[in-house]
């Protein structure tokens, strides 16, 4: 079974189908961000940025912040700019050689594309968690232990073993592999999987993390526990997640924010968009008729 | 007729036999009016009927030629000894020079009695080559009209032309397969005699080798000695050195195409890098021996080593240069091969690019390097004109690579060189070193072909 077909069983999408309409069909009217887009306690404030890909503008002037201990998600139709968006906030961008980002993005204040900031120092504050899992061919013990090795953040074996412990503990995988610690982290299963690459995440003890569609790829017992694991995590971290379904961004965030085209459309309380949409472009797309 | 003439006759009636299977199917089919059906295009009834007339035709024909000259030699044979002819040298020797008469010169050179022999010879040759024909022909024209009766739009031409893709396909991967068991075959009866005349444990375990053997029997220097221990040693050297310089400049040129690199520099220096591979080994012979070897001698002796002028170290660097893009470029795959979501894994975590090289790539990738480098070392250790140009001829048993050494290809190459006689030990010894090193390759081989399969498994 392929992954769309999962998804779609994970989904079930209770969505209003009438006449499908094309992008045409909407009479588009590009106008600033309707809703809040800023806020007073911001971990991550973005401002006027754009994104290329050569001469291809991915994203338009999107202004944006992000609040200290908040789970935000960027929801929108397939290339509308939410991953391009998410990957700008720890720099994953640099690795593509014809991706330029401009305008300011702020983390605690300070601009990351400023020129003295470190890319590998950011990253091990602003960590990641992709639509795939990923987890390196290495034990389960060691894909944790990655993070906490390279930057020499324990003193000794037992200290990282406790490190690891407590990262496993926290994305509630512990109890299912504590006996085997040693296997092959390939070896576990598309959910545990996930979750052993938010336990690696954790364990670099980042204070942002961005999902980019984390459980996309995953069944919906393993998407369940995926945001019960955010729902927990927010205590702790601010959380940035993109997602299609608009059930889970209904579900694990509290702020949403509305992405089209490239362009920021709307952003506001999660209750808000989904009840109450402002733009009518943001109505269409939770309404189901496109996207 | 000439069998190339022969097969060209073939070709046009099965090219006939094409266009008319073809046309008779077209017609067919406009008379059926079937146009809502998918039907089979008309080309694969023309295969199959052109496929039908010629394969069998050239099978009976390859048959008949390979019978032919037997056959002739025995006609000839009887002849001779049924006229009492008095072949006073060696019947074959005879035999050639009759057969070797191609031009009207060499006719005439023939002494009279050879004339005559000559003239029986070409008269059964005669024979022989117009009933062939006349076979093959017959055949051929039979399968074209019986072909072309036969065919019809129910005939499952796609399937027919399936199966015989399928044998065509076949038979050109039995080829490769049937001359590697040829080879090995002929290797190993070689090697039995030679065996048969030196015992094999002083060939595998002595460490001795001077292969002279003396013609006459007062001839002095005669008593030749097969250890093959000086020569394994010497190649396991010379790879050994290649290897140490090929496994690291080739491991990082691959690591800084693949991960490095841009876009723009990759396309110029990929290439350039595989360009060495195209070098002939003569030419890297050349450089060894005028540049490196004697430079590598002064810089010893400016330095109060004695270095022999043919040395080891010399053939191995360069060597080692030379299969450089064989380990860069099966590196460089494979790396490339590690999935991107690893790479971005370990980045997202705050690790330099070089941290995810060493720690998650190239472990990752690790079965797959280890492969190529086993490939190379098949290759060093099969490498022989470089060796033989820088490395030079004397079989010492050293592992000191300043001083000269021999490998096993060199002295296969020494041993077969001139004019041989293939009963001697020496000469025969050629064979047994061929095995040898014949089963160690294989073996490299397997092992490289096991690691790459595990590999394969990883991300599948």
């Amino acid at each position: 079974m392929n992954e769309s077909v999962l998804n779609e069983l994970a989904e079930p999408v209770s969505r209003v189908i009438s006449k499908p309409e094309t992008e045409d069909s909407l009479n588009i009217e590009y106008t600033a961000t309707v809703g809040q887009p800023l806020c007073d306690d911001a971990k991550f404030s973005t401002k006027n940025v754009d994104v290329y890909y050569a001469d291809n503008q991915a994203i338009h002037d999107v202004t944006l912040d992000i609040g200290a201990n908040e789970v935000i998600a960027l929801i929108g139709p397939s290339g509308c700019g939410k991953s391009t968006y998410l990957r700008t906030l720890n720099r994953m961008n640099d690795t593509i050689d014809i991706c330029r980002v401009e305008g300011q993005i702020l983390l605690d204040g300070k601009d990351i594309y400023r020129k003295k900031q470190d890319p590998v120092l950011l990253r091990a504050r602003v960590g990641m968690v992709f639509q795939k899992p990923n987890p390196f061919p290495k034990s389960i013990y060691d894909n944790v232990a990655y993070g906490p090795k390279i930057h020499g953040l324990t003193r000794n074996k037992s200290e990282l073993d406790d490190l690891v412990e407590e990262a496993l503990i926290k994305a509630g995988l512990f109890q299912e592999v504590k006996d085997r610690l040693h296997a092959p982290g390939t070896g576990l299963s598309g959910g545990q999987q996930q979750r052993l690459c938010i336990a690696r995440t954790i364990a670099v003890q980042p204070e942002v993390i961005l999902m980019d569609e984390p459980a996309s790829a995953l069944d919906p017992i393993a998407t369940a526990k995926i945001e019960e694991l955010i729902n927990e995590l927010k205590e702790n971290f601010t959380i940035v997640i993109v997602t299609h379904s608009m059930q889970q961004a209904a579900r694990v965030s509290q702020r949403t924010a509305y992405f089209h085209m490239g362009r920021l459309i709307e952003v506001g309380e999660t209750d808000q968009i989904f009840t109450n949409p402002a733009h009518d472009l943001t109505e269409k797309y939770i309404t189901g008729r496109f996207g | 007729m000439k069998i190339s003439a022969l097969i060209f006759l073939l070709l046009v009636f099965a090219a006939f036999s094409y266009f008319m299977a073809r046309q008779k199917i077209t017609t067919a089919y406009r008379q059926h009016k079937q146009k809502t059906k998918i039907l089979t295009l008309p080309k694969y009834f023309g295969y199959v009927a052109a496929l039908c007339s010629l394969l069998p035709a050239l099978i009976v024909l390859f048959f008949l030629e390979a019978v032919e000259e037997p056959y002739i030699t025995s006609e000839i044979s009887t002849y001779i000894t049924a006229n009492e002819i008095n072949a006073s040298e060696d019947l074959d020797l005879y035999l050639n020079d009759i057969k070797g008469a191609d031009t009207p010169e060499k006719i005439a050179a023939l002494s009279d009695e050879k004339q005559v022999v000559y003239q029986r010879y070409h008269e059964i040759e005669t024979v022989a080559n117009r009933t062939i024909t006349a076979i093959v022909l017959s055949i051929s024209i039979l399968l074209v009209i019986w072909g072309l009766r036969k065919i019809n739009t129910d005939t499952p031409a796609r399937k027919v032309f399936e199966k015989i893709i399928e044998g065509i396909l076949l038979l050109a991967a039995s080829i490769a397969i049937m001359t590697t068991v040829g080879i090995v075959f002929s290797v190993l009866f070689e090697s039995t005699r030679f065996f048969g005349e030196v015992p094999i444990m002083s060939f595998m375990f002595g460490t001795e080798w001077s292969p002279q053997t003396a013609i006459r029997a007062d001839q002095v220097g005669s008593s030749a000695a097969f250890g093959a221990v000086p020569l394994f040693v010497g190649t396991m050297l010379i790879s050994f050195i290649a290897l140490l310089v090929s496994v690291p400049f080739g491991l990082m040129s691959a690591i800084y195409l693949s991960e490095y690199a841009s876009s723009t520099v990759r396309s110029v220096t990929k290439p350039i890098l595989e360009i060495l591979a195209g070098i002939p080994t003569v030419v890297y012979g050349f450089f060894a021996a005028l540049t490196v070897a004697p430079f590598i001698r002064e810089l010893g002796e400016s330095m109060g080593m004695s270095v022999a002028s043919e040395s080891a170290l010399a053939a191995g660097l360069v060597m080692g240069i030379m299969i450089i893009p064989f380990v860069s470029s099966l590196s460089d795959d494979v790396l490339s091969a590690v999935p991107q979501s690893l790479r971005e894994g370990s980045l997202g975590l705050g690790a330099t690019r070089s941290e995810t090289i060493v720690k998650v790539l190239i472990p990752a990738a690790l079965p797959g390097i280890v492969g190529g480098v086993l490939l190379a070392a098949s290759r060093a250790i099969g490498e022989t004109m470089i060796v033989v140009m820088a490395a030079g001829l004397a079989a010492n048993l050293t592992v000191n690579p300043l001083e000269a050494v021999t490998t096993v290809t060199v002295q296969i190459v020494t041993l077969l060189t001139g004019d041989q006689e293939f009963d001697s030990a020496k000469t025969l010894a050629a064979f047994a070193l061929g095995l040898m090193l014949f089963v160690t390759t294989l073996i490299l081989n397997v092992i490289a072909l096991h690691v790459v399969r595990k590999y394969r498994e990883q991300y599948e």
